[in-house]
């Protein structure tokens, strides 16, 4: 026999068992305290509306246990109560109910001020549905659209029935339901009329079942999202059905919200599937239909009937074993730990039968959350949720709002305060804003409202209107909402496994994983200056631009001059926005038949493929555009021994007059085809290998092995950041803003403003007369910190006053002494020279600092 | 959330796959004048307009659409 643990102890586990059922059955009597009062709360609803039986289930709080299969080894907890659920010293606020009316906190902690904050910690402590996990999130949902014709929202008998209609006039169907299809029916004639229609649902093709998943509202379209265990589903349908069926009157009377009060479908679900018996003296109220079924339930089980309530219409259906009261009213239900008597108002007058069972069915409140919800949206309702609203029972006094326990009394009180309609007395008391979100009490807030504003004389239709329905219609985990959210693609170069086994430390670079480094930064770094080193650059975005109009094209779109480019020759490409911004750079590189090469930034290759399709179609081009990023990887061979590396591996010329800087080749190295660019990014000799992904790991094995001699080592972006400040090389988005013009940059040598008209030449043109505000500047620093860590993003100050901010720096090794980028602002006499940043003296420098003729990438 | 667009070659589909791409403007304007209006000063106006759309997950193809502000009622331009 299986079992799962409750609190310690080792709770027994049956077929069919729900959590609620075997807890039951085990004997536990309280499962929750009340929000505010700590009033002892048991089964009630059975169907997963009201807030009565949520337990902590294997860390998770505010789990429905009367709807959760019990399974073995779950770890059940109650939430509620200090010290405990069981023996809760709470409970005293209950005595202290009149002192604590509606929003007796806000009129009470005024002051002293400080009053609220103590207040605030310990009401907060006191109240609460149980402790969210502290670790992290509690499963991995993922996110997925459905389109269908029809969307059924419910299934079940009205909601199968009609999915079968529609599937037979030829449309696709999808039924979805919160629960397993027939799992919250008690054994009995609808039962089998569910699972007989389930059957025939199931056999149809065009018909999509989706069980477990509940809707959480409509939306515009109309589209409804529902919720699982492990996904959220957005589904996009022609029309909607709602068939979400009705939930049990809750009546109002004194004593409603006593332990051993049932609805009837929980009562009867209780003795007939999970075959415990509710109590020894059972009083059954029923006025429906379905209740007299209920009553059928509980007499076959063997439940003893004290008394049963009925309207004498249906008094002839009712077992003869069983005494009856005909066309009475529960007016009010006695107890201390549980229900001990009720009182029974007839035509006789009022009668008290002891008992300690009251099972109630008084009526059906549709569940129209969702068909509330839709505004101008294809929905329909069917079943018992087209119900009307139903005048509900209530009596004097008693619990109406069961998740914020708030009471009859309290909505009068809250009336006489002012809080003159069912909106606004929502607003004030909290009713209808727990867990069940007014499923239970939303009819009867509304009529409390309307008999209110009747008796004062007021409009009754707008003071006593159903508060507005709003999604989520379900409770749901925010992780859930968030599905789309965890779906994190994790981009890789072909090398990742490479990196691995040689022990780079890999970490996130815009999407990507990337090696920031294999060991010894400074070691890396020295290959690069002195022999030879190697660097993963695959992320890199590769475009191919062909066909008629691909040179005009990368005319009009960037600033660059294109039009001379030679085939075999390469040129820094920058790229802007229309309002004269840097967006992006990279390399050009022209190819023999007229087409064109061009690279981009790791991080700008998504937005890169996505404007020259924005600006062919713009403008009107033939042109084919091929994103080649994921596709070629490449690695850079950089350092001045890069060539020695390469020649024993290639037959093609590698010297500077047959390949010049800045040029492209097709070479072949080690076997593999590549397109080789001379870059200059890090200052040295160097030759970018672009070659086919799946090719990736026997290149670089290649150049490894080549390479040996001549101690080669990989380098990875920390060695990177270096090499590239010493040449004063800048980072998009590291260095720069988004309002970034190549004036502003020091860029202006890459835009050819003199040719014809390109993408954000006009607003170059105008802001060319405005004068200078800012400027990106090299930075030499003198007796900073030792860390330049420090220095990054520090301000730079001007006599105190703070003119700039340092945006990258580092110690150089090869001038040994720290260095850097930062931004300037104009003086209004030109830009400062002699500046500071924190302890250290900034200077202004011309860049490159490293090698500034240029003679060593040349090489 | 319930946005749908429609894509010339993939069909209606949720509009998370795409990228908006702003009003629909001419390309060049006349002058500097024009053309700062041209780059800043959408209309931005209530009712029917024509915008730019990218299926950024799907085809990557740029089209235009009609799409109302008001009512948020979509359909191919």
């Amino acid at each position: 026999m299986s079992s799962l643990v409750f609190e310690g102890r080792e709770v027994p586990v049956l077929e069919e068992d729900t959590v609620a059922s075997s807890l039951y059955r085990a004997g536990v009597r309280t499962f929750t305290r009340s929000l505010k009062y700590h009033r002892r709360r048991s089964l009630y609803c059975g169907t997963g509306e009201c807030p009565n039986c949520l337990v902590t289930v294997d860390g998770v709080p505010a789990v429905r246990s009367c709807v959760t299969p019990a399974r073995e080894g779950m770890r059940v907890e109650r939430a509620h109560g200090w010290p405990s659920t069981e023996r809760d010293l709470l409970h005293v606020t209950d005595r202290l109910h009149r002192l604590m009316p509606v929003g007796f906190y806000y009129k009470t902690f005024i002051r002293p001020r400080f009053a609220w904050s103590l207040a605030e910690r310990v009401i907060r402590r006191a109240t609460g549905l149980g402790r969210l996990p502290e670790e992290g999130a509690l499963g991995t949902p993922t996110a997925r659209h459905l389109r269908t014709e029809v969307l059924i929202v419910g299934a079940g008998a009205a909601g199968l029935g009609a999915a079968l209609d529609a599937a037979r006039a030829g449309e696709r169907v999808v039924v979805c339901d919160e629960a397993p299809i027939g799992s919250r029916l008690a054994p009995g004639p609808t039962l089998d009329r569910v699972r007989a229609l389930e059957a025939e649902v199931r056999a149809l093709a065009e018909v999509q079942v989706l069980d477990r998943h509940a809707a959480l509202g409509v939306y515009e379209g109309p589209s409804v999202p529902l919720a699982a265990e492990d996904e959220l589903v957005q589904v996009r349908a022609e029309r909607i059905v709602v068939a979400t069926g009705a939930t049990q009157t809750h009546p109002v009377f004194p004593g409603n919200d006593l332990p051993g009060i049932w609805l009837g479908r929980a009562a009867s679900r209780m003795v007939a599937q999970n075959h415990v018996p509710i109590g020894e003296r059972v009083v059954v109220a029923a006025s429906t239909e379905e209740g007299l079924e209920h009553l059928s339930a509980l007499v076959a089980a063997g439940a003893n009937i004290v008394a049963a309530v009925v309207p004498s219409s249906v008094r002839g259906e009712v077992p003869d074993s069983v005494a009856t009261i005909v066309d009475g009213r529960v007016t009010s239900a006695q107890g201390r730990r549980q229900v001990a008597a009720v009182f029974v108002g007839s035509s006789e007058g009022t009668r008290r039968i002891s008992c300690d069972a009251l099972v109630l069915c008084l009526g059906l409140a549709p569940r129209d959350a969702l068909a509330r919800m839709a505004v101008d949206e294809a929905v329909e309702v069917i079943g018992d949720a087209a119900l009307g609203e139903q005048e509900p029972h209530m009596h004097e006094d008693g619990m109406l709002c069961l998740c914020e326990d708030v009471s009859l009394h309290d909505i009068r009180q809250a009336w006489d305060e002012g809080y003159r309609s069912s909106e606004i007395l929502k607003r004030y008391t909290t009713a209808t804003m727990g867990p069940c979100q007014g499923a239970m009490c939303g009819t009867a807030l509304a009529c409390v409202a309307r008999d209110l504003a009747d008796s004062s004389g007021m409009p009754a239709q707008r003071a006593g209107t159903r508060t507005t329905s709003r999604p989520p219609a379900r409770p749901v985990p925010l992780e859930t909402l968030a599905a789309a959210v965890h779906e994190v693609i994790e981009k890789r170069t072909s090398l990742h496994e490479v990196h691995e086994a040689a022990g780079a430390r890999l970490d996130w670079s815009g999407g990507w994983k990337r090696p920031f480094g294999y060991g010894d930064r400074r070691e890396e770094y020295r290959a690069v200056r002195e022999r030879v080193g190697l660097m993963d650059v695959g992320t890199l975005g590769k475009f191919l631009v062909a066909g008629t109009d691909a040179a005009t094209l990368v005319d009009r779109m960037f600033p660059t001059r294109v039009r001379d480019l030679e085939p075999g020759r390469s040129r820094y490409l920058l790229s802007l926005d229309e309002a004269g911004y840097v967006l992006d750079d990279g390399l050009i590189c022209a190819l023999d038949d007229g087409d064109f090469y061009l690279t981009s930034t790791s991080g700008g290759a998504g937005r890169m493929d996505a404007r020259l399709r924005e600006w062919a179609d713009l403008l009107g081009l033939h042109v084919h555009l091929l994103d080649r990023t994921a596709e070629l990887g490449a690695i850079n061979v950089a350092g001045p021994l890069a060539r020695k590396v390469l020649e024993p591996l290639c037959n093609d010329p590698l010297d500077a007059d047959a390949f010049p800087y800045p040029g492209h080749r097709e070479i072949v190295v080690a076997g593999v085809p590549c397109r080789a660019i001379r870059t200059g990014f890090v200052g040295e000799l160097a030759f970018e290998l672009h070659h086919p992904r799946s090719r990736g790991p026997e290149l670089w094995a290649a150049l490894m092995r080549g390479g040996w001699a001549f101690d080669i080592l990989p380098h990875g972006l920390d060695a990177l950041e270096l090499l590239r400040l010493e040449k004063g090389h800048l980072y998009l988005g590291q260095d720069t803003m988004p309002d970034d013009t190549p004036a502003k940059l020091g860029l202006s040598w890459a835009v050819d403003i003199g040719k014809g008209w390109f993408v954000g030449k006009p607003a170059l043109e105008r802001m060319a007369s405005l004068p200078a505000s800012r400027r990106l500047v090299g930075l030499g620093f003198d007796g900073g910190p030792e860390d330049t860590a420090e220095l990054r993003g520090m301000p730079i100050t001007l006599d105190g006053a703070v003119v700039g901010r340092v945006t990258s720096a580092e110690r150089s090794i090869v001038l040994d002494r720290a260095i850097g980028l930062g931004w300037i602002r104009s003086a209004g006499d030109g830009f400062p020279t002699e500046l500071r940043a924190g302890t250290a003296a900034a200077r202004v420098e011309p860049t490159p600092f490293y090698d500034p003729e240029g003679v060593r990438v040349r090489g | 959330m319930a946005l749908e667009v429609p894509c010339p070659h993939c069909g209606p589909r949720p509009f998370t796959e795409f990228a908006f791409g702003g009003e629909e403007r001419p390309v060049e304007a006349a002058d500097a004048e024009a053309d700062f209006a041209r780059v800043y000063l959408s209309a931005n106006e209530e009712g029917p307009r024509r915008e730019r759309w990218f299926h950024a997950l799907g085809c990557r193809t740029w089209f235009s659409v009609a799409r109302d502000t008001t009512t948020n009622g979509i359909g191919r331009a």
